[in-house]
């Protein structure tokens, strides 16, 4: 086992990231959020609460390429796996990302009318933007990564943390996010999923947060280690 | 080990009473109680009370205003008609001119014709600021205005379920008294007076977004009406004010609206009243009496005790013209000067008066359980008819018709006390909890006093009657003995407010404090005896989670948003923790198919909760409505109804098959075994049967058998499996009868989302280390699923905390007639079934079976012990928030409505899952 890891960051690793780089990164996938935010807001005149599927859609497609285009940079074995092929499976993961999303919201208690279908589903895609796109760039089907990184919460690395942290910020800021729903407030974003949206956008954040600092951390206490 | 297992089974009887006592306490101090008497005033009754000795007749003689062709009831009447016109949720400022408050608003001085009347030289008009008790919703109020009482939340001896009032009131004294009534809009007034009127135009008030239906259809019968001669008492109740306060609030451009239509309403009707005021005209003599049932907040919310909404007012005129002659002592009246220079003058009333006071002026006899006194303003604005025409002699005839009036009101309150010494005597003698004997002597003292003040001034009006000019020596002794009664009304109201509306906090305080001393003991309960595993095993991942889970359950009771959807969170907190456990079996790669059908389970009873909910939302008040979840498939689809009638058959027989697979597993283990398969045969029959008599009295026969199999042969058995399922399966069949068509397939959801638990129980345990050599630890996290297994399973069954959520059509399954106790298990049974007497027998089923070693066994009873114990402190912690939530929110406008039936419904749980605890682990351990 400890030969394995080891082994790991000599081989699989392709691209090693500092938390510069990781910073960037976020910065630049923060900067893309944004973007999509404000091309919502002047161009099509409408935001979260006044369309909420049209702006998740917007925000989704805005934000996917720039993540699989960054991440695929960091995949597993860049030899062996193509960037093109990176890019590929990461849409596949979009998809069955969004799957898996939808599910857990619908089980959670999502609506699942007619009319909160398409609300559903493109807020499935953000989160699969957010949680699963990142890894299947990454690690592609490499089903021990996955598990050792989400299931085992094992992460090596600075990209591990990158995948792993944020996508968890997601997933709990999403679950926080629909405390205030059933309040009675009668406030337009109470609806579903605003303010689950700006739950997970904000645990989000809040993951990449945490894992830069852990990043610093870790890498001073290594360097402590060393000395 | 016997007395170690016998303390185990004495600490659950412990708990038990220790809550019970709590809880006790608790509501004496919460839940404020009346008891209703069934008793009726008549006529007759009169002739009992001290007041007989004056002499009325020769007194009516003499004043020449002889009503000795009408049959005098308690008092004379002094008005022949009255119109009742209730404004719903009447604030004070919309009637009081804008003057008497600090700030003029938008929605002020609207209703302008009643403020030109009442300040009028000359008049015979006046505003009151009227007080009313909480709680201010509606239909209390109509209660409290009716009876003359002070309604509480429970008010004893309220008929099974409907909302009719069965106390004597007003409405029912004008019928007894031959009186004839006509009522319109709201209809609560028909739920609870049901066939007293003689004519009624009820429209539905539980739109709260409809605004204009009630109005309307009062505007339409009530100006015909008015022209018509054949009704005594009118009664109009608007609805509009209410409605547009709950939708807009006050401040809104709908609520003025509503207030400039009600002032032309208002001033049509008045000027009919004119039209028709002379001599032999169809209201010569009538009163109208325009009110709110109670006031608002701005943002339009009622039911709780702040001064916006238990402010309201009431405006009365007369169609007789006449001054005023109440003396200033009994004037109770606040004058502001407009700007004009004009003195505007309010009086004060409470509603608690109403029924007496209006009783007073028809004449007829006080509602028997009215605490109320006659107002003297109201009263005088009616009663000063006989004595008009003695005004005209001057200032020395002014002085003798003021004494005149005097003689009369006070002839009135002597009537008006003795009815209500008599009432609180009768009320202390055979309510429950009555009044303490300090109170009951102070009161009786006061009364005596009064009394005895009347027999003397009594005789100096016999004295004086013939010679009629009033000395101011009459004057002041009428003052005295006037003063005597007010006195003595004051106290008495003063007691029953003490007794009927305000909480002890105190009390309540004690009870909380019980409680959670309770609660650490419990909790101390649980790890005890436990000093084979370490704490810091006990603060793992899974205890955290757990106790985080059972924090964030607690605390969402702080608000009435969470209590509303409190299925939907026990059902996200449910489906929480399944995502938890299917992170974790995909990490230790085993049991996936347990944790998907977990979440399968945990889906399905969303769906069944959500069609709870729009069930709750059609008769809630605080619900508007409710997401539509349907898949666009239409309700009444062949496929559907097809699949509706044959899933319950198809679940009944899969479940069948279960019962089948776990006892054939069990060799040799006799009357279990008997009892599990005769249940099977029983839930054949269940589904569909007839004679559901049966099923009763087979059930309880099987609990007998197994009551007596533990007793005579306790050595034998080792498995609990098979037991658990013997009591569960001899339970389960009367529950899932009592639960109508979705009873068979919500118990076979219990019982798959049970397996799957009690599968995963393990799996985020290192399963390697200690799974399979040490016997396995108490998991925490297994018993929170359980426990909100149960509570989704209470919800998802089509309950909620709402006594209209209560299925009273399921106590008369199989009977007919209605015996309280025998319908009270039955309801009972069918709400708790699935929440609490299932969840609690099956949880031993939670214990996974591995080991049947003997050593094990001893181990096994003391974790079923601690997981009893465990779901016991779970519970017991959600009610102690439940209670902590209501004492902080006891002044909440939803207390009555929201949080107190909440609190019902959770204290009768706790008590029962405490109960049955106790029985399970005598059976059990």
């Amino acid at each position: 086992m400890k030969e394995a890891k080891k082994k790991k960051p000599e081989t699989s690793i392709g691209v090693s990231i500092s938390a510069l780089g990781a910073f960037s990164v976020y910065l630049i996938t923060g900067l893309f959020l944004a973007v999509g935010f404000w091309v919502v807001r002047d161009k099509y005149s409408v935001d979260l609460i006044s369309d909420p599927s049209l702006t998740l859609r917007l925000l989704w497609i805005i934000e996917f390429p720039i993540v699989v285009i960054i991440y695929s940079l960091f995949r597993r074995n860049p030899e062996k796996c193509s960037y093109f092929r990176a890019v590929g499976r990461s849409i596949l993961g979009l998809i069955s990302g969004a799957l898996i999303n939808a599910l857990g919201a619908v089980s959670l208690g999502a609506p699942i009318g007619m009319q909160s279908l398409p609300k559903t589903i493109h807020w499935s895609f953000l989160m699969s933007v957010f949680t699963v796109v990142p890894a299947t760039a990454v690690f592609g089907a490499s089903w021990a990564d996955w598990h050792r990184v989400f299931a085992s919460l094992k992460p090596t690395g600075n990209i591990e943390y990158m995948i792993l942290i944020p996508a968890y910020g997601a997933t709990i800021g999403g679950w926080f996010g629909a405390w205030p729903m059933p309040l009675d407030w009668e406030r337009p974003w109470q609806e579903w999923p605003i303010c689950v949206c700006y739950g997970a956008i904000g645990g989000y954040i809040v993951g990449q947060m945490v894992s830069l600092s852990l990043m610093i951390l870790l890498r001073k206490h290594k360097s402590l280690k060393l000395a | 080990m016997e007395t170690y297992l016998k303390n185990k089974k004495l600490t659950a009887l412990g708990f038990l009473l220790i809550h019970a006592i709590a809880i006790l306490i608790f509501t004496r101090g919460f839940l404020l109680t009346r008891t209703e008497l069934p008793f009726h005033s008549t006529c007759s009754d009169v002739s009992l009370s001290p007041c007989l000795a004056s002499p009325r007749s020769n007194h009516d003689s003499s004043s020449g205003q002889s009503n000795q062709t009408q049959p005098k009831c308690w008092t004379k009447p002094v008005v022949d008609r009255v119109i009742i016109i209730v404004l719903d949720a009447l604030r004070i400022d919309f009637v009081a001119p804008s003057a008497f408050f600090p700030e003029p608003k938008p929605w002020m001085d609207k209703l302008t014709i009643l403020q030109k009347l009442a300040f009028a030289n000359e008049s015979s008009a006046k505003i009151f600021k009227a007080f009313a008790d909480p709680p201010t919703t509606s239909l209390q109020r109509l209660k409290g205005l009716t009876t003359g009482g002070l309604p509480t939340f429970i008010d004893v001896g309220n008929s099974f379920g409907a909302p009719a009032i069965v106390e004597d009131n007003f409405i029912n004294q004008l019928v007894l008294n031959g009186k004839r009534l006509v009522m319109m809009g709201d209809d609560t007034w028909t739920q609870l007076f049901p066939n007293q009127f003689q004519k009624s135009y009820p429209f539905p008030s539980f739109n709260v977004k409809d605004l204009d239906t009630v109005d309307n259809g009062c505007i339409e019968h009530l100006f015909p009406t008015l022209f018509k001669d054949d009704w005594d008492v009118l009664i109009a109740h608007f609805l509009g004010v209410d409605h547009a306060g709950h939708i807009f609030g006050v401040d809104s451009s709908p609520m003025i609206n509503k207030l400039e239509q009600y002032n032309s309403v208002l001033e049509k009707v008045i000027n009919i009243l004119e039209s028709q005021a002379g001599p032999g005209g169809l209201h010569e003599n009538t009163m109208l009496i325009v009110m709110g049932d109670h006031g608002q907040t701005l943002n339009g919310d009622h039911g709780g005790g702040t001064a916006e909404e238990v402010e309201t007012t009431m405006f009365a005129m007369s169609t007789k013209k006449h001054t005023t002659l109440v003396p200033p002592e009994f004037d109770t009246s606040s004058c502001k000067q407009n700007k004009d220079g004009n003195q505007m003058c309010i009086s004060y009333i409470e509603q608690l008066d109403f029924a007496a006071t209006l009783s007073a002026l028809l004449g007829i006899s006080f509602p028997f359980g009215s605490i109320g006194h006659v107002n003297p303003e109201l009263y005088a604005l009616g009663s000063s008819s006989w004595n008009l025409d003695k005004s005209d002699l001057g200032n020395s005839g002014t002085q003798s018709a003021a004494n005149e009036w005097m003689k009369h009101y006070v002839d009135v309150l002597c009537v008006n006390a003795w009815q209500v010494k008599r009432y609180i005597d009768v009320y202390s003698n055979s309510s429950v909890v009555g009044f303490s004997s300090d109170d009951m002597s102070r009161i009786s003292d006061l009364y005596s006093a009064a009394e005895q003040n009347w027999s003397n001034s009594v005789k100096h009006i016999l004295m004086d009657r013939n010679g009629d000019d009033g000395s101011t020596d009459i004057s002041a002794l009428l003052k005295e003995q006037i003063a005597e009664y007010l006195n003595f009304f004051s106290s008495v109201v003063e007691l029953a407010r003490s007794k009927w509306t305000e909480f002890n906090l105190n009390l309540m305080i004690t009870g909380f404090g019980i409680l959670v001393i309770s609660l650490i003991l419990q909790f101390l309960a649980v790890f005890h005896g436990d000093n084979s595993y370490a704490v810091g095993s006990w603060l793992s991942t899974g205890a955290a989670f757990t106790l985080f889970i059972v924090t964030i359950r607690a605390c969402s009771f702080l608000s009435n948003s969470y209590i509303l959807e409190e299925g939907k969170v026990a059902n996200f907190l449910l489906a929480t923790t399944g995502l938890i456990k299917l992170r974790y079996s995909v990490m230790r790669k085993t049991m996936r198919k347990e944790a998907f059908m977990f979440l399968a389970m945990v889906f399905v009873l969303r769906v069944s909760i959500d069609i709870g909910l729009t069930k709750q939302a059609a008769t809630s008040q605080f619900m508007s409505s409710s997401p539509s979840w349907m898949l666009g498939i239409a309700p009444d689809h062949p496929a559907l109804t097809y699949a509706i009638e044959i899933a319950p058959i198809l679940s009944v027989l899969i479940l069948i098959c279960v019962l089948y697979v776990a006892i054939a597993k069990a060799p040799n283990e006799g009357v279990w075994k008997y009892v599990t398969v005769s249940s099977m045969l029983l839930q054949v029959t269940g589904g569909r049967n007839r004679i559901p008599q049966t099923v009763y009295v087979i059930g309880l026969v099987q609990l007998c058998l197994l009551a007596s199999a533990r007793m005579f042969c306790t050595e034998k058995d080792k498995n609990w499996a098979i037991r658990t399922v013997a009591l569960v399966s001899a339970c389960s069949s009367p529950v899932i009868l009592l639960s109508g068509k979705q009873g068979s397939m919500l118990a076979l959801v219990y019982l798959v989302a049970g397996y799957c638990i009690m599968r995963l129980e393990g799996v985020e345990r290192r399963t390697k280390s200690d799974g399979q050599s040490k016997f396995s630890k108490l998991n925490p996290l297994c018993v929170v699923q359980w426990s909100l297994l149960s509570i989704c399973m209470f919800f998802a069954s089509g309950h909620w905390c709402a006594f209209d959520g209560l299925r009273y059509g399921a106590a008369f399954v199989g009977f007919d007639e209605f015996v309280l106790i025998r319908q009270a298990i039955l309801l009972t049974i069918e709400t708790f079934g699935f929440s609490i007497i299932l969840s609690v027998f099956g949880l031993p089923l939670l214990i996974p079976v591995h080991s049947q070693t003997p050593q094990a066994h001893g181990e096994k009873r003391h974790q079923l012990f601690q997981m009893y114990m465990l779901f016991g402190v779970i519970s017991a912690t959600t009610v102690t928030a439940t209670i902590l939530c209501v004492t902080i929110q006891r002044r909440h406008l939803m207390v009555w409505g929201l949080f107190a039936p909440k609190f019902v419904f959770d204290v009768v749980g706790l008590i029962l899952t405490d109960l049955l605890i106790c029985l399970a682990s005598a059976y059990y351990l």
